[in-house]
């Protein structure tokens, strides 16, 4: 009896120790209780069966044909869901409701995996995620740091392994192809979008102002920097106490795509050059003038000032532009106070902010889906053209967007019905970011950014002391050499 | 000679019962605390910018301690984000601990005091320990949208600073007042963070403090009431005296707690880059080994880490120290000698003093 009493309490004690690691468990898990999880493995296995049946027939057809261009597809085919590894469901999910309604394969078989709340955190979560022995078949690069994975064969497999050759991304942007290339010119991940960006303005108050009527005549106002610097002034000038441009943030991330330097040269020493100092100036002349708003990029306030007649436009992308995005926040959502009433124009300078890339792991075991999917938005113009309606996206594919620009069916109601494709069309065929990002750009950039902020707002004092702190901080970085 | 029942009831051993049920922990201690405690200290010796470091000796902390030379600007950043660290956990450590003790002994006295008759103590007591049960990043959000450099924060709200400018016309202003910075400024933004580490912790120490006042014995201050003494008295001759060993157990773990301050520090900002100001060294060596991906700098996390473990080991001996038992000892120092002074006579060989 004593016996079993004392069993009992170390089946009692041992119990509630092993809960202390219940928290080291799968957190990555999108709302799934193993209970539910084990259900729809057993439902999805049921309909695989069923709906492999027709689609692999129908697309080993289609594929077939294919790979006797392009080569194999060696890729296992033992899984049983294609994971799709992200740190924000705005693209992947809409990727994914899109290539599951347009082809045979159900929503079953693709799964978003959501490894972080913002991209610098699933750029340490990947790792980590790889190491364990969770399904990852693609997962998703942002420019910034590309580069680390896709120079690692550890992380990401050659696209090769699918059945494509280089050759069936003739079709994409060049820059894409040769971001998405590693340091041995082998292809490791190929984008879906491009991100050329423009200037998007308030209508109303541009014509209240400005007298601005269409895209066009506002354009005149912000055709260069010494333009718009000189609207900028104008407004002030005029008692209407307005900015031009959103935030410091923003603006840089205009200049900062228009450097004719990367940040690092060949022996990674890192480049400070007298466009830092052009720039350094102009954010300094533009903060204390009242010319750009006090706001930070990615705050509340951020989205406030497009509501109240703070800031007469905003630095934005296209990834900015579409349903439930940036450009929407600064509007207030549907209804919201400025709904619909803001355009877009090329602006001072063309740019490109970013860009998202698909790579494959080394441990994918759905080749099959995997082909069709990366296949679906990147290579074939016609799915491509339509995700391109679906999402509001800007797609990788230059005949895709021409088609659309000619059609003119495209409108976004955000931009009173403005169609921004035939507006950021022209500059996309120019983005050049080949050679100009380096593995260590967020960081480069964050201490940059940081050290211009405090020296537009007067902690520090001169360019010089700017300098050396943004060097003193960028020389932390392991890896690259300042000088 | 024992009887074959005694011998078996003494040969009966409870201990292999203990240990198994102390085991699960020991199980748990090792894997999660005691393994990457050591780790800590192999790190500290090995190079930066691998995930396999290699080991290369005492670089690491003469990177970190030495006065780097002025060009080299690798080290210099090293150097000065430690120590700027450091100035900044010791400023904002001080900062939170002296008004965070005051108000909780006064709290905790009033609460205790026989003679205050207050209604509603529990409410309040549960009311002032709430904030230690928010996360900390719930009140880093609170507190950056109630104090932020936005012009849309609520104190900046209040002072007009994002009024348009039809309710700058009505209000007969010709511009609205610049917006406070509050969390990108010196000392603002460390007086912020005082306040939010007083706010969140004062409850907790003040309970601590009570359950102290409270293995006082009673008749000390029923004895102290009848001999006249008013409440000051009471506080500084009896309070205050027989509350020091909790009062050095509190300052140890704040001590502990507040050069390790990080989650406070690291979330109050916006943007991506956490402000310099404020910026402790536990912040530090999170983004050493954090923030390059590619490279993670270990060496400079492990050094960092096992010098604030020195300093924090140094800092509690010295607390110790000072407020050790003088009179226990004096008391065994006088027992030791004359347990001596009896040796001695008893061989024979001595005189008495």
């Amino acid at each position: 009896m004593n016996k079993l009493k004392k069993s009992l309490a170390l089946i009692a004690t041992l119990a509630i120790a092993s809960t202390a690691f219940y928290a080291c468990g799968d957190t990555t898990d999108p709302a799934g209780s193993t209970a539910e999880e084990s259900k729809t493995e057993e439902s999805v296995e049921e309909s695989t069966e069923e709906s492999t049946e027709e689609s692999t027939e129908e697309s080993t057809e289609e594929s077939t044909e294919e790979s006797a261009a392009s080569g194999e597809n060696t890729v296992p085919e033992t899984g049983d869901k294609l994971s799709i590894l992200c740190w924000t469901g705005d693209d992947v999910e809409k990727m994914i409701e899109n290539f599951t309604d347009n082809t045979d394969y159900t929503a079953d078989q693709v799964e978003y995996v959501n490894v972080g709340s913002s991209g610098g955190e699933a750029r340490e979560q990947y790792a980590n995620y790889f190491a364990g022995d969770e399904d990852v078949d693609l997962f998703v690069l942002e420019a910034d740091w590309i580069l680390d994975y896709i120079n690692n064969d550890d992380y990401t497999a050659p696209l090769s392994n699918l059945g494509f050759s280089e050759s069936d991304f003739d079709g994409c942007y060049d820059y894409t192809v040769s971001i998405g290339t590693d340091n041995n010119g082998v292809l490791k991940a190929a984008s879906w979008q491009s991100t050329p960006g423009g200037y998007v303005y308030r209508t109303d108050l541009a014509e209240e102002y400005l007298g601005a009527k269409t895209p066009d005549e506002m354009q005149e106002f912000v055709k260069d920097w010494d333009t718009f610097t000189a609207t900028a002034k104008k407004l002030q000038d005029d008692g209407h106490k307005i900015a031009m441009a959103d935030t410091l943030g923003g603006m840089w991330q205009v200049w900062q795509y228009n450097r004719s330097n990367a940040w690092l040269d060949a022996d990674n020493k890192l480049i400070v050059d007298d466009y830092c100092k052009t720039y350094a100036d102009l954010a300094k002349e533009y903060y204390t003038n009242g010319y750009v708003t006090k706001e930070d990029q990615w705050s509340d306030g951020w989205y406030a000032i497009g509501q109240d007649d703070s800031t007469m436009g905003y630095f934005f992308c296209t990834w900015c532009l579409g349903k439930g995005s940036m450009l929407s926040n600064a509007e207030g959502g549907e209804g919201g106070k400025t709904y619909g009433k803001y355009n877009i124009t090329a602006g001072p300078s063309g740019w490109a902010w970013g860009g998202s890339w698909l790579a494959l792991s080394p441990k994918c075991d759905n080749g099959e889906i995997a082909h069709d999917f990366i296949n679906y938005f990147t290579v074939d113009a016609s799915t491509a053209k339509d995700y391109a309606l679906f999402k509001s996206e800007f797609v990788n594919n230059p005949d895709a967007m021409k088609a659309i620009v000619d059609e003119g069916s495209n409108k976004n109601d955000l931009l009173g019905g403005q169609d921004q494709f035939s507006v950021l069309y022209e500059s996309a065929s120019t983005i050049d970011m080949d050679g100009k990002i380096t593995a260590f750009d967020s960081q480069i950039k964050d201490a940059f950014n940081t050290a211009v902020t405090k020296y537009a707002k007067g902690d520090i004092a001169s360019y010089d002391d700017m300098i050396t702190e943004f060097k003193t901080e960028a020389a932390k970085i392991e890896g690259i050499t300042v000088e | 000679m024992a009887t074959a029942a005694q011998r078996r009831i003494k040969s009966v051993s409870y201990a292999k019962y203990g240990y198994m049920f102390i085991l699960p922990f020991f199980v748990v201690y090792f894997i999660f605390s005691f393994w990457p405690l050591i780790q800590t200290f192999i790190l500290a010796f090995s190079e930066n910018g691998s995930r396999t470091p290699g080991i290369i000796g005492f670089d690491n902390f003469k990177t970190i301690l030495a006065k780097p030379a002025a060009n080299d600007f690798k080290a210099m950043g090293i150097h000065k984000s430690f120590w700027d660290g450091m100035k900044n956990t010791v400023i904002i450590w001080c900062g939170n601990f002296l008004p965070q003790i005051a108000l909780s002994l006064l709290l905790a006295v009033w609460f205790t005091d026989l003679r205050v008759k207050m209604p509603g103590k529990g409410f309040f007591k549960v009311v002032m320990y709430m904030p230690n049960i928010i996360t900390a990043a719930s009140v880093a959000g609170l507190f950056l949208s109630l104090f932020g450099d936005s012009a849309y924060s609520v104190v900046n709200t209040l002072r007009g600073c994002s009024m348009t400018k039809d309710q700058l016309l009505a209000a007969g202003l010709s511009a609205a007042p610049e917006p406070w910075k509050i969390i990108t400024s010196c000392w603002p933004s460390r007086i912020l963070v005082m306040f939010i580490q007083v706010w969140m912790w004062f409850g907790n120490t003040m309970i601590m403090l009570m359950s102290g006042i409270q293995g006082i014995n009673e008749s000390l201050f029923e004895a102290a009431e009848i001999d006249g003494a008013n409440s000051t008295q009471t506080f500084w001759k009896i309070t205050f005296p027989l509350l020091k060993t909790i009062m050095v157990y509190t300052l140890l773990t704040s001590m502990i707690g507040g050069l390790q301050m990080f989650d406070i520090p690291y979330m109050l900002h916006t943007g991506n880059v956490v402000n310099d100001y404020i910026k402790t060294v536990a912040v530090f060596i999170y983004e050493m080994f954090h923030g390059n991906f590619a490279k993670p700098s270990f060496g400079y996390s492990g050094a960092a880490s096992v010098i604030l473990f020195v300093i924090t080991s140094i800092l509690g001996a010295l607390v110790f120290y000072v407020q050790r038992d003088k009179d226990a000892i004096e008391k065994k120092k006088k027992q030791k000698q004359a347990a001596k002074e009896w040796k001695r006579k008893q061989k024979g060989g001595g005189f008495s003093i």
